[in-house]
């Protein structure tokens, strides 16, 4: 009863990673073991305590007592979703004025809801939720975990609205010129978050959805030094030499089985051009299967799979600014993890098991 | 027709060095004695361009075009500088041009350039409104010299194109007149680099505003317990859309001496006092010309605005009835720019156009420009209103300028557009017969020594 009482309390106190169950030390022997960025290990052992991953290696001794799992399959890490709204339906904006950059996004999202479920089964441990793209700057994204009441992140980037999608036909402003003016009047003021945002130290998500809004972006972003990532326009590709030029990363909006080839070989593109990216599912407005679809996509149109991976895993993690942490099967990373039942660039394999923090989560996978 | 794959420029293709150093000195002693033009003209060849083909949309990589070296063999050159001959040739280097003129030099048979019936300077548009849409122009209160609608452009649509076919390469893009003050208009070409600001002429090019009805277009009165929208507002009627002109002259006339009465925008009316902006006025139909006037000669004639204040530079765009008064606006020293000819006469506001405006407007001695006023009908094209208004008998020469040097100069870029002259951007319209006529096409277009239109390779007329 005690510990009930306890476990409830933790489950809703602040931002630090607290779960209903001490995370259990196992180990984890898999047929292949995606490392990340391109690596992989045949019959490696992946080691899961106290939430990190504490061990990997083909060769390693599993400590008496730990219990094995033995998979027939592959092991990869979690997939990164770097936008959407899971958790919060309708929330995630405020439309009465244009300007709320310190709003936060992780003090509106319920952790507990069925969106978080979904995201698990399709092999998301990880998501950037973001304000939805109104107004000019309608607040700051977060990086949550889809199991545990996580928040890796509560400041992980500042939404810059650059579509005119954001305007309001009853509020100022009704104009991208208004919007513009608005949004230099931001950066003159002293404003604590766009100061951290103007100083480097926090990336902005440059909100577009179309490519002259992305040309707008590159030149607000160059104009004040602002590093971070264009989301929105799924030809974003087609702009790949001025996004490296800016120095800017791309969330890839979802690509489902009827995008047309063009966007397929924008993305392409993009990786040509040496820019870093990954895919935004825009949960739950897209299912999360179709976050693993976008990459499947992108491989069948050409794209080599270990770089459609790393968009899905790695790239992402460090998009987000969480890459030293999540993303990769390394020592020292989180024990995110999931086993798929095959190769997962392949539909026909799916999630056996999930591990968020390294607590196995419940599924339908089993 | 224009012709362009010599043997010669094959060759060069090929990367056979001796083949083109050949070339080089064929066309080189072709050219004569003339040691200036015979030098050129070797660049020339050494240069001339593979393919004219217009690159697929799909693939961005093909759409960085890099300026090109042209020879022009037209029959006829219409200069727009009141210069007008028979035979000659146009030379385009770097995205300039380099040479017209008088002499077509040695033997042009065989030689890779370019041939055609005329050819003119690139058009000048000095109202179009290419997507601009409700998002470019800024509604939160009725004047909003501050905005501007260049944030808005979008590169990327098929419209620009539509333009080039045209054989316009300059335009003046507006923001649409939902405000009585509603921004700064933008001098863009209508080809080039995707992106507004690398195809920018002139940045903050005009103030633009109107008169009339359309400003309070959809302004109603606050309801009960008082305003819920942005559109419970003043101006409702004509009289109040010139109140607020005024006001925000005499508001920003009084914040040029004190900094405690600044506003948003202010920056921007005290440059147009001062004459260093230009302001854009609609104005189509004869009481709102009148009221565009009158405001002009009070800035002029009142105490309020003193030291520097009182020199506005005013042109009416769309002032279709100007031919109804026309000494009011010679009195007040303002050009216009008239708004496309309609079938049966009547335009915006229901003001009255005929095809004989422009000609009396001519003889009244007032400078104007022909325009589209940002219509994408097929009828409204810019060629076709230099031909209407030749058809109310207007010579040719002075339908040219209207659609060159008026407006060219009207937007303050005539040292860039507007003529044919060694010096000026390489922006060409190529003909296949008398420009204007109905008969006629436009059967190539460069824009900044680009070829930007070729008919041969256009499958339908777009």
């Amino acid at each position: 009863m005690l510990c009930l009482a306890l476990a409830l309390f933790a489950m809703q106190s602040g931002y630090e990673a607290v779960h209903a169950l001490p995370p259990r030390a196992v180990a984890i022997r898999a047929d292949h073991v995606w490392l990340g960025d391109g690596k992989v290990l045949d019959k490696g052992i992946v080691i899961l305590s106290e939430g990190h991953i504490t061990d990997v290696g083909t060769d390693i001794d599993i400590p008496a007592g730990m219990g094995t799992i033995e998979h027939k399959g592959t092991l990869t890490a979690g997939l990164v979703s770097l936008h959407g709204y899971s958790g919060s339906p309708g929330d995630m904006h405020d439309d009465t004025r244009p300007d709320l950059p310190g709003a936060k996004v992780a003090s509106s999202f319920d952790s507990t809801h069925y969106d978080f479920e979904d995201a698990r089964e399709a092999g998301i441990t990880t998501l950037m939720l973001t304000p939805q793209p109104q107004g000019v700057a309608p607040g700051i994204a977060a990086i949550v975990k889809s199991f545990g009441n996580t928040i890796v992140s509560d400041e992980a980037m500042l939404t810059l609205v650059f579509t005119e999608n954001g305007l309001n036909q009853n509020r100022e402003p009704t104009s991208i010129g208004g919007a513009m003016r608005l949004m230099e009047q931001m950066f003159q003021s002293k404003v604590p978050v766009i100061e951290r945002a103007a100083d480097g130290k926090l990336p902005c998500l440059f909100e577009t959805s179309e490519k002259h809004d992305i040309s707008r972006a590159i030149e607000f972003a160059g104009a004040h030094k602002l590093h971070g990532a264009i989301h929105g326009v799924p030809l974003a590709g087609e702009m790949a030499d001025e996004i490296h030029a800016a120095g800017l990363d791309v969330i890839v909006p979802a690509l489902g089985v009827g995008t047309e080839r063009r966007a397929l070989k924008a993305v392409i593109k993009l990786h040509k051009a040496g820019v870093r990216f990954g895919f935004g599912l825009d949960s739950p407005f897209n299912n999360p299967a179709v976050l693993r679809m976008s990459a499947v996509m992108c491989v069948r149109e050409g794209l080599e799979p270990q770089v459609a991976w790393t968009a899905l895993t790695s790239d992402a993690a460090r998009l987000a600014g969480v890459g030293d942490r999540l993303g990769r099967i390394e020592r020292g990373q989180d024990a995110d993890v999931v086993l798929w039942s095959g190769n997962p660039l392949d539909l026909g394999s799916r999630v056996e098991a999930v591990y968020v923090g390294g607590v196995e989560v419940p599924g339908d996978g089993r | 027709m224009i012709e362009s794959n010599s043997p010669c420029a094959r060759r060069i293709d090929d990367r056979d060095p001796r083949a083109s150093e050949g070339c080089a000195r064929k066309s080189g002693s072709r050219t004569g004695r003339s040691g200036k033009a015979a030098l050129f003209l070797g660049v020339l060849a050494l240069t001339m361009p593979r393919a004219l083909g217009f690159d697929d949309k799909d693939d961005k990589d093909a759409k960085k075009a890099e300026p090109k070296a042209w020879i022009i063999f037209p029959e006829h050159v219409f200069t727009a500088t009141g210069d007008t001959f028979d035979g000659g040739m146009v030379a385009v280097a770097n995205g300039k041009i380099a040479l017209v003129s008088r002499n077509r030099e040695g033997d042009d048979q065989g030689r890779d350039a370019l041939r055609c019936f005329a050819v003119t300077p690139g058009l000048v548009d000095a109202s179009v409104r290419i997507t601009s849409g409700n998002a470019s122009v800024e509604q939160a209160t009725e004047v909003e010299p501050g905005v501007r609608v260049a944030s808005s452009l979008d590169p990327f649509d098929i419209a620009w194109d539509r333009q080039v076919r045209s054989g316009v390469t300059t335009v003046l893009v507006n923001p649409p007149d939902r405000d009585v003050i509603g921004g700064l208009g933008v001098v863009l070409k209508t080809a080039g680099p995707e992106s507004i600001s690398a195809r920018t002429l002139r940045k903050d090019a005009v103030l633009r505003g109107s008169m009339g009805n359309q400003p309070s277009y959809g302004n109603h009165p606050a309801g009960r317990g008082g305003p819920t929208d942005l559109f419970e507002r003043r101006p409702m009627t004509r009289m109040a859309v010139e109140w607020a002109w005024r006001k925000a002259f005499y508001d920003a006339a009084a914040a040029a001496s004190d900094k405690s009465k600044e506003f948003p925008g202010s920056d921007r009316l005290i440059s147009a006092l001062k004459g260093d902006l230009t302001v854009s006025i609609q104005a189509w139909a004869t009481q709102d010309i009148r009221t565009a006037v009158f405001l002009k000669e009070e800035i002029e004639r009142e105490a309020e605005f003193k030291d520097g204040l009182d020199k506005p530079h005013f042109f009416l765009d769309a002032a279709a009835e100007a031919w109804k008064d026309p000494a009011m606006l010679v009195r007040a020293r303002i050009p216009v720019v008239l708004p496309p000819f309609s079938p049966d006469g009547r335009t915006g506001e229901n003001a009255f156009i005929a095809m004989d405006t422009a000609e009396k407007l001519r003889e009244a001695g007032i400078p104007f420009a022909l325009s589209s006023h940002g219509s994408a009908e097929l009828q409204d094209r810019l060629p076709l209103q230099a031909g209407y208004a030749m058809q109310g008998g207007l010579p040719f020469e002075a339908a040219l300028e209207a659609v060159t040097t008026i407006p060219a100069r009207l937007l303050g870029v005539a040292d860039r557009v507007g003529t044919l002259e060694a010096g000026k951007d390489a922006d060409l319209v190529l003909w296949s017969g008398m420009p204007f006529e109905p008969s006629s096409r436009v059967i190539a277009v460069i824009v900044d020594g680009v070829l930007r239109y070729d008919a041969r390779e256009a499958s339908h007329a777009k």
